[in-house]
């Protein structure tokens, strides 16, 4: 991140310099304004799931659906952690919904608890299958061809569905072998 | 499929309820995570979103989309696409706000227009996750994960343009 980060950063600040130095300033402050816009939404959407989530914690619903998830955990993610499995499940079901939005405090908890263990294989896998959008019901799409008018919003479901678990399975086989080969 | 989210919102209250939770306080809990989740976030978000602004402004965005664009166009994907499948990874909302520009501009069951979508559905914004998911832990070697989706994106993305020519 930081080496991308500082690429583009440097060569965009001096071809910037170069051609409208005044749009400088303005320009890291538009970026500014629209972290804070979208750490708004995003709190608004985190807030509903993360206050759902709580109540399925204290009720046993994750607790209950980690312990069927185990097995399946151990062998792919190679992780013991309880509390570790029942993010990754969570976030796994929020995905396949396509609440991606939703998803995300899930990782991040699952990353944080993976961290305990030192487990970075299971975390650099739940950053690649998410990253490649594990989703079976591509809802905003599906919602923007309608409000535009589309005859059959919908059609584009099953392509979707072939190309997202194309990327998927290729990404997380790629990772695994890449993985192999650098031990 | 608007019924799965109430759905699942009605069986959690309703379980809790019976389990004898305490439901506002568990779910106020569950905000104030939110909230402290979405200030962790907010200095990442910052630095992001000022490196895109800068990008886009400075035209090196439109720079790299006019190289792009005839190898994008060898691969099978319309050239209309190029900017769009180069913003995606950075920017969900950029993308987004390009997404509504194509389907506009070439109607919403125009050939570019499903492309876009199937595109846009199957892949996800790479850089803001990996700032998100990895703000603050000291994982290293993130190199060969995010090439792997990288590679996997853009091989899902000429596979949308070739399945949206067929169906």
């Amino acid at each position: 991140m930081n080496v991308i980060f500082t690429a583009v950063f440097i060569s965009s600040m001096v071809a910037l310099a170069i051609c409208a130095p005044q749009d400088f300033l303005p320009a890291l402050m538009q970026g500014g304004e629209s972290a804070v816009k979208t750490a708004l939404t995003l709190f608004t959407i985190y807030a509903v799931w993360m206050g759902l989530s709580k109540l399925c914690e204290r009720s046993g619903i994750s607790r209950g659906a980690a312990r069927a998830l185990r097995p399946a955990a151990k062998k792919i993610f190679r992780t013991d952690s309880e509390a570790a499995t029942e993010s990754l499940a969570m976030n796994i079901s929020c995905n396949l919904l396509g609440l991606g939005g939703a998803a995300t405090p899930y990782a991040v908890k699952a990353i944080g608890e993976l961290e305990k263990e030192s487990n970075s294989y299971a975390q650099k896998l739940l950053f690649v299958i998410n990253a490649t959008s594990v989703q079976i019901l591509p809802t905003t799409v599906i919602a923007m061809r309608a409000g535009a008018g589309s005859v059959s919003a919908a059609d584009i479901f099953l392509p979707s569905l072939i190309c997202t678990a194309v990327s998927t399975l290729l990404a997380a086989g790629l990772f695994i072998a890449g993985n192999k080969l650098w031990r | 499929m608007a019924l799965i989210v109430p759905v699942i919102f009605i069986a959690v209250f309703t379980f809790s309820a019976i389990k004898k939770v305490n439901i506002y306080e568990s779910f106020t809990d569950g905000i104030t995570e939110a909230f402290k989740f979405t200030v962790s976030l907010l200095p990442c978000l910052a630095a992001v979103f000022m490196m895109c602004e800068l990008f886009e402004r400075s035209g090196l965005s439109d720079l790299l989309t006019r190289w792009l664009s005839p190898v994008f166009g060898f691969l099978g994907i319309p050239e209309e696409l190029t900017k769009l499948v180069l913003i995606k990874p950075f920017s969900g909302s950029g993308s987004l706000a390009y997404l509504s520009r194509i389907i506009e501009a070439y109607g919403a069951d125009s050939y570019v227009a499903r492309c876009a979508c199937v595109c846009f559905g199957s892949s996800e914004t790479v850089f803001y996750i990996s700032a998100v998911y990895f703000a603050g832990l000291k994982v290293k070697k993130l190199a060969l994960p995010i090439v792997c989706v990288l590679a996997a994106t853009l091989v899902s993305t000429i596979l949308a343009c070739l399945i949206c020519k067929i169906m």
